[in-house]
């Protein structure tokens, strides 16, 4: 393909960036914490739950971080004018931009699940193959996801100080995500949310998996087969254990049975697909648009 | 045939920004195999009608054609054939001299050899450095290399005089004679009167967004005052002072 240098010039760019190791190696030192309640939760796959522990902080906000730079970057310094000098359509640059700077995480985040693998097999023994691959895939489509929304940040914005700022404005949302998502339910409905004991409602539910860290979540717990929650792995077991109380909105347990059909575990693959592509669309109509400096 | 069509045609085109003409209802032709001169002080609109060919930016109104097709959908097989040095660009630190030349080689899928090129423009020896180590004159070396990948029928060279010391200007100069013999269009931009009049056939100059004269150097002379001993640098001062006494009145 046409873009194919430019994507490996994006890839280069993210591999040789201290960002890039530094993300895998704080990965691999947060995720690694082995806990009586982790083991309990899943046993031997405890290796897996060390992967989505350390995924789950660091991945999203290293992935933006080695991200938002891609074309706000180039037009600071002015590098930007080569750039858009080649027979290259604007769609087709910001397609190498996205797929190189994805797989430069990408390759960072399977080298630190990888580590994160090899030193559980060290201390716990095997574990399971199939729910281990699924989480490789949700932790690449996450840091699609997280690339995408970079990128898309770099193209709308004019200026580094704004692009930054819309980094951490995502970063700050997220993370109080479901704080957000009680208090516009309980200003809504009227009814008071209690983490400890949460109400049935489907909305409030779905709402709270809609982030791409929320999905993922969602999804590797599926996979470790622990419950259908955002929660960590072992905060989820903790709260489906009988006789405990944990402030965690864990699906089993606000409602009988599992709950309203759309919160199955599985949607959320299309929670993270619909944040891959919908950054990459928007972006590609901003870029498209008037003047390209 | 689009060969016999001009290299560069613009058509009443327009750029405004705010409020402001940056390029004002221009119109612009260049022939094939021309050396054609873009005079203009700072500020005159110059770069930008270099991004209006180029698809960096987007008219307002008009129509602008380069080697024959539409630069905005035709983009990259008008940019195939385009090699393009920049005003105020800026490279790529961490980047050898050798890897920015190969960067544009590989996308273009031409097998020039970035040495080859780097030697010609004066930076042999600077082959594997990085770029990022660079002197301004070396830079504009640098990028007149990358704009001379894979043989383009049309060279779009925005100010290539700037940061450079008297060899390095020659060398340019000797460059873009060569280019023009080998059959390409030259289209260049500077306020460095006396390269525009060592080098171009014909010379357009352009003030506040508009094409105020163009023509060969003589015909520009005879209409100044003493056509016979004018050097560029009168013809350029008369040509847009008188823009600007015309204006002062008008206000």
């Amino acid at each position: 393909m046409r873009w194919s240098p430019l994507a490996r010039s994006e890839y280069r760019t993210v591999l040789t960036s201290k960002g890039a190791w530094i993300l895998a190696l704080l990965v691999v030192l947060w995720g690694f914490r082995p806990t009586y309640a982790g083991w309990d939760a899943v046993g031997r796959n405890i290796t897996i739950g060390y992967i989505q522990i350390g995924v789950d902080l660091f991945l999203p906000i290293g992935a933006l971080l080695l991200s938002y730079q891609s074309l706000i970057g180039e037009r600071t310094t002015g590098s930007i004018k080569f750039l858009l000098g080649l027979p290259l359509t604007r769609t087709q640059v910001l397609f190498g931009k996205t797929t190189g700077r994805f797989v430069g995480v990408g390759t960072a985040i399977v080298a630190a699940t990888l580590v994160l693998a090899g030193i559980g097999l060290l201390e716990h023994g095997t574990f399971g193959l199939l729910p281990f691959l699924g989480t490789l895939v949700a932790t690449l489509l996450l840091a699609s996801a997280m690339v995408a929304v970079g990128v898309f940040v770099s193209t709308v914005t004019r200026r580094t100080v704004t692009a930054a700022t819309g980094v951490f404005a995502y970063f700050f949302v997220t993370l109080f995500w479901s704080r957000i998502v009680t208090s516009l339910y309980t200003a809504v409905t009227g009814i008071p949310v209690n983490p400890y004991d949460a109400p049935a409602s489907g909305p409030l539910f779905l709402a709270l998996r809609l982030t791409p860290d929320g999905a993922y979540n969602v999804l590797t717990n599926w996979f470790l087969d622990v419950g259908n929650s955002t929660e960590l792995f072992h905060i989820v077991y903790t709260k489906l254990a009988p006789g405990v109380s944990v402030n965690a909105f864990v699906v089993e347990a606000a409602f009988d049975g599992g709950g309203p059909w759309y919160l199955h575990p599985a949607l959320s693959l299309v929670v993270l697909l619909v944040w891959v592509v919908v950054p990459v669309a928007l972006a590609r109509r901003v870029f498209n648009r008037g003047d390209a400096l | 045939m689009s060969s016999s069509e001009p290299a560069i045609e613009a058509n009443a085109v327009t750029k405004e920004y705010d409020d402001v003409h940056a390029v004002d209802n221009l119109d612009l032709t260049v022939e094939r195999g021309e050396t054609y001169g873009f005079l203009g002080p700072n500020g005159a609109g110059k770069s930008t009608t270099i991004g209006l060919l180029l698809d960096y930016l987007r008219p307002t109104s008009g129509t602008v054609r380069v080697l024959g097709r539409d630069p905005r959908r035709d983009i990259v097989e008008v940019h195939d054939r385009v090699g393009v040095l920049p005003d105020r660009f800026g490279l790529y630190e961490g980047r050898s001299a050798r890897q920015h030349v190969a960067f544009v080689a590989e996308t273009k899928r031409d097998d020039d050899d970035p040495a080859v090129l780097l030697e010609r423009v004066g930076l042999g020896d600077a082959v594997d450095d990085d770029a990022g180590d660079f002197s301004r004159g070396m830079e504009q070396r640098l990028a007149l290399a990358m704009a001379l990948v894979g043989d383009p029928e049309l060279l779009v060279l925005d100010e290539p005089f700037s940061g450079l010391d008297p060899h390095g200007v020659r060398r340019v100069r000797e460059i873009v004679h060569e280019e023009n013999q080998r059959g390409a269009t030259v289209f260049f931009s500077s306020h460095v009167l006396g390269q525009v009049e060592l080098v171009c056939d014909r010379i357009g100059v352009l003030h506040e967004g508009q094409l105020v004269a163009e023509g060969t150097l003589d015909e520009l002379r005879n209409r100044t005052a003493s056509p016979d001993d004018a050097t560029m640098e009168d013809v350029f001062v008369e040509l847009t002072d008188a823009r600007i006494d015309d204006e002062g009145e008008r206000r």
